[in-house]
């Protein structure tokens, strides 16, 4: 079985560098993506579509369905990583650890677990010190993280950013918090079912725009369409649409982040963290 | 102006410099974070500084905003880099490393 898989990827390596062959070469002028492709990009662009970011608007507009599918890769890395990584526990918890909060008292619990109440809170089998100075620091950080990821998600149109970056920066706010505290502190206001959803609506909320666009009467994806349901010329459209897209390529990215992390970092059991 | 933000700049370069000889030659772990998490800071405010000034040579409401978001910079990473300086030096202690003492080897 191993040596049919290694003919197999040679040969598909093989067939890779036999098409390359026939590939213009690096920084061609004749090329045709630099004769005419490049060309009518720059000059076209900014009347077309109205963005002034013009990788912008050929990532998500004059190539959206490339992107779409950028976007259902993630999803599907973080659905992969779920159902590979996944356990569901059943039975007795094991050993546990709870500190008293008031004198930073430890005492570890064998089967079961004492009832909740403010003085104990449980923390990690690694055990962490009470660090007041991270806790603090990444509590006043986390706000301000979130709201750049915003920024960069807006305004993909005017400067570098977009949905991925937006969305990475996103979801490394909540991993913070993650290590900052606990897995059980992030997983409390990111709850798995939560993030399941908010991955699968970021998917849909960008093939639900280009399926939209086609009951409109237009093609997959152009959002000139949009210009009905939004009351604006057909150009402006286009530019709300990327907006609308980016927002959803920036959701799925940012829960495929914390998803993949809470099961990675809890090895599945989303029991205790690193 | 100019002069203030050469001198500025300089000023920072000096600094980083230094955090890097130090990052070289210090013998240990806890000691080569000392110019990693203090020279690196200074050197950033001040070629930021020197960087916020010199968009100032056109005055207007643009570059002011610019210059405010260089210093915002600033005051991120003014609390961002020591906490991670701290974080790190609490996972070496907690993992077990001791400190370096007058006498031994470099490490």
């Amino acid at each position: 079985m191993k040596i049919l898989g290694l003919i197999i990827a040679i040969l598909t390596g093989a067939f890779l560098i036999y098409a390359a062959v026939d590939f213009p070469d690096w920084a061609d002028p004749t090329s045709p993506a630099s004769t005419y492709l490049s060309p009518r990009f720059i000059e076209k662009t900014i009347e077309e579509t109205s963005v002034p970011n013009i990788v912008t608007a050929v990532l998500a507009d004059y190539r959206g369905f490339d992107t779409m599918f950028e976007t259902a890769v993630i999803f599907s890395a973080a659905v992969a990583c779920f159902f590979i990584l996944r356990i569901f526990v059943h039975g007795e918890p094991g050993e546990r650890l709870y500190r008293h909060v008031l004198t930073g008292v430890t005492i570890r619990v064998k089967e079961g677990k004492i009832p909740p109440s403010d003085d104990f809170e449980r923390i990690d089998a690694s055990w962490t010190p009470h660090d007041l100075i991270i806790k603090t620091i990444c509590r006043l950080l986390v706000p301000f993280i979130q709201l750049f990821g915003l920024y960069v998600i807006a305004h993909g149109h005017h400067s570098p950013g977009g949905g991925f970056q937006g969305g990475v920066i996103l979801g490394a706010s909540i991993i913070l918090l993650a290590i900052s505290n606990d897995l059980r502190t992030a997983v409390k206001r990111m709850g798995e079912k939560l993030v399941g959803l908010l991955c699968a609506l970021g998917v849909f909320i960008y093939a639900g725009t280009g399926a939209l666009c086609l009951l409109l009467g237009l093609n997959f994806l152009d959002y000139a369409a949009l210009a009905s349901i939004l009351h604006v010329d057909p150009i402006t459209a286009r530019s709300h649409g990327i907006l609308i897209v980016e927002i959803g390529v920036g959701l799925a990215v940012m829960t495929a982040m914390i998803w993949i992390y809470n099961n990675v970092s809890s090895n599945g059991e989303y029991d205790e963290g690193l | 102006m100019d002069v203030v933000v050469v001198l500025f700049l300089f000023a920072g370069l000096f600094f980083f410099t230094g955090g890097a000889i130090g990052i070289l030659r210090f013998p240990d772990f806890y000691s080569r974070l000392h110019p990693a998490g203090k020279l690196d800071t200074l050197g950033l405010l001040l070629s930021m500084i020197a960087l916020a000034l010199f968009n100032l040579h056109h005055f207007s409401l643009g570059t002011v905003l610019t210059s405010a978001k260089i210093i915002i910079i600033v005051v991120f990473v003014f609390l961002a880099s020591p906490t991670a300086t701290h974080a790190i030096v609490d996972a070496g202690v907690r993992a077990g490393l001791g400190p370096w003492t007058k006498g031994e080897q470099r490490r």
